[in-house]
């Protein structure tokens, strides 16, 4: 335990020096990047990957993962379109999406818990599926135009200079924390992706809570698809498509490891710091898509890589010393006798 | 976990191998399946059940297929490899870009420099997931962005196209080695149909086989029987390179125009294939066959739904999820019967 | 013997634009309202430019300026970078000329994020090829607020918000009519069922060309034309491979692919020959030279259209320049000289209700004969 306690604070450690060194490279060299409006547009253009990213990281905690969010996003955000163009209230057409998010995540979570089927399998099927949904609700349309409260709610600030994205991000990160970390529930969360049989023996319901697990990210995804559709005013059919990869590497080089159990909302929020400034560094020096995924990709890789080189260091440094000191004791003890 | 708890396992393991083994079961419930969709279409689509459906099918499976092989080795050791469709895209580049600057270049040059592309890029995977205890999710998604970024530097927007590339390279696809009746036997089917039966023997038949069944079944186990788990991820990894790479120059000679975009998407059809091929992604079961047979059912349901006059383009994806979702959800009962059944028959067989 | 009729073709189109310029602005000027979207001047646009006033541009400027395809990595945006490159220096313009993009797979949220970071860095313009339809119009508007000139070419902001100008490589209209006639011409004057191999069902201007041709196909003369499918194969080859056979395979009767998208028509007119189907089925559209020859000279592809990517980004350049230097305010019935290119003028987008437009133009059809040259 201890043990893994440092392994996680030098994670964290390691993601905070890079944020560091990101942030005093961003400063020195994009004149604009300090400014307040920067510093909003770059939290405001990932806004809706990086609320995602907070259900998925209680998803990949609990030694699941779900591929179809990006879907959940894109069909809830056809959903209010679709309702909306045919005369339904907006309100009311939002309620519907987050409801069919809800509906996802459920129809997801029950082939997992209850048909005990391999979540990448399931929510594979998720992605392309939900996706096809949407396509047959809005088709080759783009619809767009909604009401000016709507698309203000997306794009202008609500308080001070932060957009309801924004404030919502931080309420939920805040919740996501305490649910987590906390709570009874977040302990039980760490237990079932450590070791579901231990989990079950000791009597937790483990088939409810993954199902209650995959209900808040269908919930949560769907809810960043209609923040989606009022920060972008228009939507179409490919909306959010793709989104999942990067939501899954926000949560990844947060330290939360792919097989469960093990994690933390701290790493994934300095992680989310970490890509959200690095990209923006980049894109203020003009640096191209592909060179800036690259260079996430790289990051992504050496986050782990290089802590591991280090600890395989000093385990050999460890055992070649301790050799050497039975060594002496033998050679001590030979000598006595 | 002692000695001799794993000498126990082994043995009811080879016990379980005189009679059917689950892969079998498994390949079986498959065909059932894939018997199934036929039947389906067949009933509802004029002409479907055609030699030209099949041709259609088999050659377009066949890299999709390839690819899904090398998945098949990497998920049987409890791993990932996501970074297939950067490495086809690279490699169909390179070796095109290769070919055209040397038409002079042959076959078997052609064909090894995109193995030794590929294999290298995928040495790079299992270096860094065997020996630098990087999950190998990570490592490959990593390596999905950077193979791809390296492309894009590398192509510089430039377009493979296929009246540069020597003839024998564009005919590779058209060719026909033989045909019964109708149905035609294309090169590009030959070879995957060929890498299938060679690695179904050697994941059936061989020690390095048996080895990446027991290092993905119970990881743990396998280390205390002594089995190097690192080289043998890494070769799984090196080995899914390879056929990546191969399944690159196949893509080369099927398309001819190469984009920087070659290849997007194929590391999730490949891992869609395994999972739904029936290759467990918990490591330990599954086989060369399963995933091309999963391969097949897939690229059958998508090829039925596009011609299914009735549904219109934009029902296709809905479709072709449920129909995932129902193809593993079946497996998995079937096999979950299947399973019973054979435990049954073992219990009687150990009573008596 | 080819030369003089594209040559001849070529001056026809000219003088068709110089007569619709000196139309246009006499007949418009009464509508002198500034445009609803919110250009960069808000001061009220002074249209009242003598008609036939052409504006050219004063060189050595200081204007950064970004070149923004849909995403990189496709020949035909590098033509366009090269045209624009080849103005850049004309203009002798001291400011830098920056070619950046996102990737294929996060081409919409990649497009946002490079206008909305042009603001923050200070940049004069965006040149844009727009792959996000109307979700990009909130972040050009918000650009445009900030004083970033923002151009479309190649692809244009569906409700025109957020744009000044839309760059159109050809008539939107015209396209459908290059389409049909081309169908017409292979298919004979019996005909015959044909199909369409488009991008993605989200691309605006395969969606509004698609849509142009449907009209087109009302009149008479096409009667015989018969369109009994539209699928989409993603602008990925082995996606249009597999669409172009199914589409044979679903219409026994199909006589034509007609692909809108220089990825799809190459990948179609390569199945086609794969499969031995060219004698039944031929492959048509919009494609590059360099990827069809083959085909064309095989009889699979007969005949398919296109234009100049590398003019197109030199126009768009020479514009860019001309409204961010503030020489052009970017409203109806202004004219300006675009270096080699000639004059054009900035007219009413007839397939956009709210847009303006340059309209480049000709259409080059190749055939066996010039497809070589």
């Amino acid at each position: 335990m201890g043990a893994n306690l440092r392994r996680l604070v030098s994670w964290e450690g390691f993601l905070l020096g890079i944020l560091v060194l990101v942030i005093i490279v961003n400063t020195s060299r994009a004149p604009a990047y300090l400014s307040l409006t920067n510093q909003i547009n770059l939290f405001q253009l990932s806004i809706e990957k990086i609320i995602v990213a907070l259900v998925m990281t209680f998803v990949i905690i609990n030694g699941e993962i779900d591929l179809s969010v990006a879907s959940v996003m894109g069909l809830a955000a056809c959903m209010i379109a679709v309702l909306f163009e045919s005369g339904v209230p907006l309100p009311l057409a939002i309620l519907a999406a987050l409801i069919a998010g809800v509906c996802c995540g459920a129809f997801n979570g029950l082939w997992v818990a209850y048909v005990g089927l391999p979540s990448l399998a399931v929510t594979l099927a998720g992605m392309i599926g939900y996706r096809g949904v949407a396509r047959i609700l809005i088709e080759d349309r783009s619809i767009g135009g909604f009401p000016a409260w709507f698309t203000a709610l997306g794009q202008q600030p609500l308080l001070g200079p932060f957009p309801l994205s924004l404030i919502l991000f931080a309420v939920l990160f805040a919740l996501a924390i305490i649910i987590l970390q906390f709570s009874g529930i977040g302990r039980i969360i760490y237990v079932i992706g450590n070791n579901a049989a231990v989990a079950r023996y000791s009597g937790i319901d483990t088939p409810r809570l993954k199902l209650g697990v995959f209900v808040a990210s269908g919930l949560i995804a769907a809810m960043a698809g209609v923040l989606l559709a009022a920060r972008l005013g228009a939507v179409r059919g490919n909306t959010a498509e793709g989104f999942e990869l990067d939501i899954i590497t926000m949560v990844l080089l947060g330290g939360v490891s792919i097989f469960g159990g093990v994690g933390n909302l701290v790493g994934v929020g300095l992680a989310i710091l970490v890509i959200l400034n690095l990209r923006n560094g980049m894109s203020l020096l003009n640096v191209t898509g592909n060179v800036q995924t690259g260079v996430i990709g790289v990051l992504l890789i050496l986050s782990v890589l290089l802590p591991n080189l280090v600890q395989m260091a000093r385990e050999r440094l460890q055992r070649r010393t301790t050799q050497r000191k039975e060594v002496q004791v033998e050679t001590e003890t030979s000598a006595s006798s | 976990m002692s000695n001799r708890t794993v000498r126990i396992k082994v043995k009811t393991m080879t016990a379980w191998r005189q009679r059917i083994r689950p892969e079998q079961l498994r390949e079986l419930s498959l065909v059932v399946l894939i018997a199934a969709a036929l039947l389906i279409f067949g009933w509802q689509i004029e002409n479907f059940l055609s030699a030209r459906t099949f041709n259609r099918i088999a050659t377009s499976v066949a890299i999709v297929g390839m690819v899904a092989i090398g998945q098949t080795l990497v998920v049987l050791t409890r791993n990932i490899d996501l970074s297939v469709g950067s490495i086809v895209g690279f490699t169909a580049y390179f070796v095109g870009s290769q070919l055209a600057a040397n038409n002079a270049m042959g076959a078997p040059v052609a064909v090894a420099l995109a193995v030794a592309v590929g294999g290298l890029m995928g040495l790079i995977n299992g270096l860094i997931v065997a020996y630098g205890r990087v999950p190998a999710i990570i490592t490959t998604l990593g390596t999905l962005a950077i193979y791809r970024m390296l492309l894009i530097n590398y192509a510089n927007a430039r377009t493979v196209t296929v009246d540069s590339l020597p003839s024998w390279v564009v005919d590779f696809s058209r060719q026909t080695l033989l045909s019964i009746g109708d149905f035609a036997v294309r090169p590009l089917m030959v070879v995957t149909l060929a890498t299938v039966v060679v690695f179904q023997f050697v994941l059936g038949y061989t020690v390095f086989g048996r080895r990446l069944y027991a290092i993905g079944s119970n990881p743990e186990a396998a280390r205390f029987a002594g089995l190097p788990a690192q080289r043998l991820v890494l070769i799984a990894f090196t080995l899914c390179g390879m056929l990546a790479g191969l399944a690159g120059f196949l893509f080369l000679a099927r398309f001819g125009t190469i984009t920087a975009v070659a290849g997007q998407g194929i590391e999730l059809e490949s891992v869609a294939a395994v999972v739904v091929g029936g290759v467990n992604t918990f490591g330990g079961s599954g086989t060369a066959l399963g995933a091309l047979l999963g391969a097949f059912l897939i690229d059958l349901l998508g090829q039925g739904l596009l011609r299914w006059l009735g549904i219109s383009e934009f029902w296709r994806d809905a479709l072709l999820g449920l129909l995932i979702l129902l193809a593993v959800a079946s497996d998995a009962v079937i096999l979950g019967w299947l399973r019973q059944l054979w435990q049954r028959g073992a219990e009687v067989n150990h009573g008596r | 013997m080819m030369a003089i009729r594209r040559n001849l073709l070529i001056s026809i189109s000219i003088i068709a634009l110089l007569l619709a310029a000196c139309g246009a602005p006499q007949s418009q000027t009464p509508t002198a309202a500034p445009a609803p979207t919110s250009a960069p001047t808000s001061a009220p646009a002074p249209t009242t430019a003598p008609s036939g006033a052409v504006v050219s541009a004063t060189p050595g400027l200081n204007i950064d300026m970004i070149l923004l395809p849909k995403f990189l990595g496709i020949a035909v945006f590098d033509q366009a970078h090269e045209g624009a490159k080849e103005a850049h220096a004309e203009l002798r313009n001291q400011g830098k000329l920056i070619f950046t993009g996102p990737t294929a797979e996060n081409s919409v949220a990649g497009q946002i994020e490079t206008l909305t970071n042009a603001a923050t860095q200070g940049v004069k313009a965006v040149m844009l090829s727009n792959n996000a339809g109307d979700q990009i119009a909130a972040a050009a508007q918000a650009a445009q607020a900030a004083g970033v000139t923002v151009v479309t070419w190649d692809s244009p902001i569906p409700s025109a918000q957020g744009e000044t100008v839309f760059v159109a490589q050809v008539d939107f209209n015209e396209t459908g009519r290059v389409m049909a006639d081309m169908a017409l011409s292979i298919l004979g004057p019996e005909g015959g069922e044909f199909a369409i191999l488009s991008a993605s069902p989200d691309a605006a201007n395969q969606n509004a060309w698609i849509a142009a041709m449907k009209e087109v196909l009302k009149e008479p003369k096409y009667a015989n034309l018969k369109l009994v499918d539209i699928v989409y194969g993603n602008d990925q080859s082995e996606e249009s491979y597999k669409q172009a056979l199914a589409l044979v395979d679903k219409h026994p009767n199909l006589k034509l692919i007609m692909a809108p998208t220089t990825v799809g028509i190459a990948a179609a007119a390569k199945a086609m020959t794969d499969e031995g189907l060219c004698d039944r089925v031929k492959v048509s559209g919009l494609g590059l030279p360099a990827e069809m020859a083959s085909y064309t000279l095989s009889g699979c592809a007969p005949q398919f259209a296109l234009w100049s990517f590398k003019d197109l980004g030199y126009l768009t350049y020479h514009l860019t320049y001309l409204i961010a230097s503030g020489a052009l305010k970017g409203v109806e019935g202004e004219r300006f000289t675009a270096g080699r290119m000639g004059t054009y003028t900035i007219e009413k987008d007839p397939t956009r209700p709210k847009g303006l437009r340059v309209l480049m133009g000709p259409f080059t059809v190749y055939t066996a004969e010039n497809v070589n040259k």
